[in-house]
């Protein structure tokens, strides 16, 4: 494509060197770095993603060619699954409190290490490991054993009289055990937040007290407004990552999703469907409902932030 | 104005607060490493962090737990991660030299392209893959796990790159090219020995992430021998793990060692890194 | 635009890539050939069958194999991936929900050609055969005669001053017999489990009503009325305090140590005959083996003489020959059978039987007499179970835990069961 439209471009300069020699020397090399990353791109990412979204209207199970079923996918899906309502309630649910608590998190201890004080490397350091270790399994299998029946929570609890349910097997808890996994952390929003109040001029907190403005008034006024591009981004990135989930509901509930579908995540019920049960079409469907629903998060996201987010230019 | 009095107490409540809350954050982790070293019957009686008597039993019992050693499965471990950081350094540093160093056409189109991957679900592109791997008998191999890391797949790490290499003075190519330099002695020469320090962190990343992914070696690695640690961990958990819960609590202790060490030693890379380009996690 | 040749080359590099850096796995080492064997069951399971294979390939210079064992529930997903990428292993255990459809999808090697050649069968009782051959092809060698069974804590039984009749017990004795034990532990314990979402407890309740889980056409031998009657029964014994708490039935993920009888929170288990010895190593008091409960006083045909699994062979092993030799020697050695004893079921070869009968525990002895005993309470075996059985079988756990948390009445989960079932099997077809 880059060599036709370099064709196409007016050569009428005698006196300058042939158009190929111009292409071989201005373009070729940046194509030449990028070849690896272009096999990639169109052999990982956009083949896979045209064939991927011809697979969803069929029925493929790996060993026959695929079988052409029109919608069918879809329909079933929208209309006669009552799990994939169940894997997008879960996920759903999951994305809406995990993300707010856990940028929320970052930011309350964001505000309290941006004071200055000692010690804050060390602070920062602590705060992060959990972010680095947490999407381990070794993580989630701890955290199983922390909110089992018998499990350290309820241990605890017990120290003050309270006799805890099994929090992994009833449905009513099991989803905010894995909340609570991913608000635990919080390390790396907490990062960017740090570095975006570091931006934040100081003058402007010192005109603002000199005027007798209040702790949280200058937080209302100054702090949030000006970092309102880093609660952006943390919001997307965390949001994206929230959605693609997978590790700590598997290990938790066993790869079921279970008690109830309670931990089905969308992730884990796509994987059930393509490789435990060798529905490649529907899976491929499901994929392409997942990208459909991040593209318009991300969309939604990008159209309302005129009105909420401020850039200084 | 706050006098230095009232300045000294909020300053020791909120060193009482930080403190409070890095106990509380990593309480989990100090109780599975003292549940590692625990005699077996104390494990689900204390919820103290300090074991009434240290053993490293289980350590022993786990390693040896499962038909194939743990030492199979940290060796494919580092041997995936291994080839996994030479090929996202090598691919993603040169795709981020093209697009900060270089000028060629569409260049705008391609960066704005590698940027849209960073959002798709890896799940859009994962039935395809699985099939084209399977069609090429790479199923049951290390390579769907190695390769597309030869093939700068996260782009992540090429925007982390090519902030950096952004940063670099443009006078040092411009001299370079007026010696008549190719691109590639510019880059090869004078980008990666001046980008060690971007470099080293994609590098920490890359291996930490390959260390802990989860869903790769499950979909494409089925024999036991294959196993990465993770993988290793996981069927000890299905199998063995309910009675002998010391032995799995060891072994997911020492899964993240390697992961600790380079927090250890690294730390300040890695939270620059983040700090920067604002990496997930 | 790939050209074919172009696909060629690429997988010409690819494959000497894999050969080149050795990722195609790591050299075999001093074998000459390698079997992998999976199956599912609990570490009691595993030093057995691991004290088996040790034993054969100490026999068989040249030969390793290779196995690993994962819990029931973990057990057939991971089985699929393996399958799905034409990985699967040489040897895998089979159950007879799911042996109908590996078959039928070219994934199991028949075994017909290998009988008289390597597999001897001559004393392997006819209707084990039976129940291991799909489409007229033999598919799964059994590794042992089950029924369902229920496990119970004989010493709790004893203490609470309950007793029960093994071989005749009714629904309203757990009911009644139930209640009383709650009181007598404070509700501490409960006499039994959750057995709502016990797919073979279910089947030998519809059976003991002359119907059954599936035709031989594979479709729902019941209706969602008896779903419906089926939820309704639980609750009451739920209400009556008979059983755990829906929390504590959750824990259970199939594995026996999550059991409620393991963990102590019920003095029961509804599960196969064969299962008595495992759970003995986990419980420290004696157990009792019963039938599971009559719906009626002298109620029959809900039971049946199961293959507990089978060994099967994939379609694409690379050494079925000595797979086929590996599983005749599991199957036919007294070796074998004495270190295997009854942990999968009584042997299916009547030379087995015999070998072993001198030296069994009093536990296995137990399990082994439980089958001789059930005489008419036994019926015929079912037809091999449609496609979907294995799905379905999940499926009713998931919506017996919605009723049991009160997020569904039995009248509402009753029809939409039904409904699930109908759809599932058709999906499947």
């Amino acid at each position: 494509m880059a060599v036709q439209t370099a064709i196409a471009t007016p050569a009428g300069q005698a006196q300058r060197p042939s158009v190929w020699s111009r292409i071989w020397q201005n373009d070729a090399p940046g194509y030449l770095f990028l070849l690896p990353w272009f096999i990639g791109f169109f052999g990982l990412t956009i083949g896979p993603m045209i064939t991927s979204f011809y697979l969803s209207f069929t029925n493929f199970d790996l060993l026959q060619a695929p079988q052409w079923v029109g919608a069918n996918n879809y329909i079933r899906m929208f209309t006669a699954d009552p799990k994939f309502s169940a894997s997008m309630r879960v996920t759903l649910f999951f994305v809406v409190f995990s993300v707010p608590l856990k940028l929320a998190f970052a930011l309350a201890v964001a505000m309290l290490l941006n004071r200055g004080i000692k010690g804050l490397p060390m602070y920062r350091a602590l705060f992060y490991l959990p972010s680095l270790l947490g999407a381990s399994v070794a993580i989630a299998i701890l955290w199983r054993q922390i909110f089992a029946g018998d499990g350290l929570v309820n241990k605890l609890l017990a120290m003050f009289g309270i006799i805890g349910p099994s929090w992994i097997s009833n449905p009513n808890y099991s989803l905010w055990t894995l909340i609570i996994l991913s608000i635990w952390q919080f390390g790396s929003p907490m990062i960017i937040f740090l570095a975006g109040l570091r931006q934040i001029p100081q003058d402007m907190y010192e005109a603002a007290s000199l005027d007798g403005a209040s702790k949280w008034r200058q937080f209302v006024k100054i702090t949030l407004p000006l970092l309102t591009p880093v609660v952006f981004f943390n919001a997307i990135i965390q949001t994206i990552e929230a959605f693609k989930s997978f590790t700590p509901a598997f290990i938790i509930s066993g790869g079921t999703g279970n008690p109830i579908n309670s931990t089905l995540f969308y992730t884990l019920y796509l994987y059930q469907e393509a490789f435990g049960f060798f529905r490649m079409g529907y899976a491929s469907a499901l994929a392409w409902v997942l990208l459909a629903l991040v593209g318009l998060f991300t969309a939604f996201s990008f159209l309302t932030s005129k009105y909420w987010v401020h850039y200084d230019d | 104005m706050p006098s230095p009095l009232r300045r000294r107490t909020t300053s020791i409540i909120v060193h009482v607060l930080l403190i409070g809350a890095s106990i509380l954050m990593l309480y989990p982790l100090l109780w599975l490493l003292a549940a590692s070293f625990r005699p077996e019957n104390e494990i689900f009686t204390s919820a103290s962090i300090w074991p009434s008597s240290w053993s490293l039993d289980a350590y022993f019992r786990g390693w040896n737990g499962l038909r194939t050693g743990f030492g199979t499965f940290y060796l494919n471990s580092f041997i995936i991660s291994g080839l996994s950081v030479i090929g996202n350094v090598l691919a993603c540093s040169m795709a981020a030299f093209a697009f900060a160093r270089l000028d060629f056409k569409y260049k705008n189109f391609w960066f704005a392209m590698m940027l849209m991957t960073l959002m798709l679900p890896y799940q859009v592109t994962l039935i395809p893959q699985y099939v084209l791997f399977r069609q090429l008998g790479w199923v049951n191999t290390f390579l769907p796990l190695v390769v597309p890391k030869f093939l700068a797949a996260d782009g992540f790490f090429i925007f982390l790159m090519v902030q950096f290499f952004r940063g670099l003075p443009k006078e040092l190519d411009e001299a370079a090219q007026m010696d008549g330099c190719s691109p590639w002695r510019i880059y090869w020469r004078i980008i990666i020995p001046l980008s060690m320090p971007v470099l080293a962190t994609a590098a920490i990343f890359t291996f930490i992430w390959t260390w802990d992914d989860f869903f790769g070696p499950l979909i494409y690695l089925g024999e036991m021998r294959q196993y990465t640690v993770m993988l290793g961990l996981r069927t000890f958990t299905d199998s063995t793990g309910e009675s002998d819960y010391g032995g799995l609590f060891a072994m997911s202790a020492l899964s993240l060692v390697p992961i600790f060490l380079f927090f250890l030693f690294f730390q300040r890379l890695l939270i620059e890194g983040i700090a920067t380009t604002g990496m997930k996690r | 635009m790939v050209s074919v040749a172009n696909r060629r080359q690429f997988l010409l590099a690819g494959s000497a890539l894999v050969a080149a850096s050795g990722l195609g796995g790591l050299p075999a080492f001093a074998q000459d050939t390698r079997l992998r064997l999976v199956f599912w069951g609990s570490q009691a399971r595993a030093d057995r069958t691991y004290g088996v294979t040790d034993l054969y390939t100490g026999e068989h210079p040249g030969l390793a194999i290779e196995g690993e064992f994962l819990g029931w529930a973990d057990y057939w997903p991971k089985l699929a991936t393996q399958t799905a990428g034409g990985n699967a292993p040489d040897i895998m255990q089979m159950d007879y929900r799911y042996i109908g459809e590996y078959a039928r999808r070219g994934t199991l090697a028949p075994l017909d050609q290998y009988v008289g050649a390597g597999l001897d069968i001559a004393s392997i009782d006819e209707d084990q055969l039976h129940n291991g051959t799909i489409d007229g092809k033999l598919i799964g060698i059994s590794l042992g005669v089950a029924a369902g069974a229920a496990v119970y804590n004989a010493k709790a039984l004893a203490d609470a001053g309950i007793e029960i009749d093994p071989m005749g017990w009714t629904y309203d004795d757990l009911k009644t017999k139930g209640a009383a034990f709650a009181e007598s532990t404070g509700g501490a314990v409960a006499l039994a489990p959750d057995g709502s979402g016990i797919e073979l407890l279910f089947e030998n309740w519809l059976r003991q009503q002359g119907k059954a889980l599936y035709t031989a056409e594979g479709q729902p031998a019941f209706a969602a009325e008896d779903v419906t009657a089926w939820f309704k029964l639980w609750a009451e014994l739920r209400e009556a305090r008979a059983i755990v708490s829906p929390d504590e039935q959750a824990i259970d993920v199939g594995k026996l140590e999550t059991s409620p009888l393991v963990r102590g929170k019920a003095a029961m288990n509804f599960t196969t005959s064969n299962q008595l010895v495992a759970y003995q190593t986990l419980v420290p008091d004696p157990l009792g083996i019963a039938i599971y409960p009559a719906t009626t006083t002298g109620s029959t045909g809900g039971h049946y003489r199961n293959s507990s699994q089978y060994f099967a062979i994939s379609a694409g092993s690379a050494a079925p020959e000595q797979a086929v030799e590996f599983i005749n020697f599991f199957v036919n050695s007294p070796e074998a059978a004495a270190l295997l004893g009854v942990e999968r079921g009584v042997p299916a070869s009547s030379a087995m039987r015999a070998a072993l009968a001198p030296s069994l525990d009093e536990r296995s002895q137990q399990a082994v007499r439980y089958i001789d005993q059930l005489g008419a309470i036994a019926g015929p075996v079912p037809p091999t179970p449609p496609a979907a059985a294995g799905e379905i079988e999940v499926a009713l756990k998931t919506k017996s835990q919605e009723v049991g948390f009160g997020m569904q009445s039995p009248e509402d989960a009753g029809p939409a069961f039904f409904d699930e079932v109908v759809a599932t099997l058709a999906r499947a077809a």
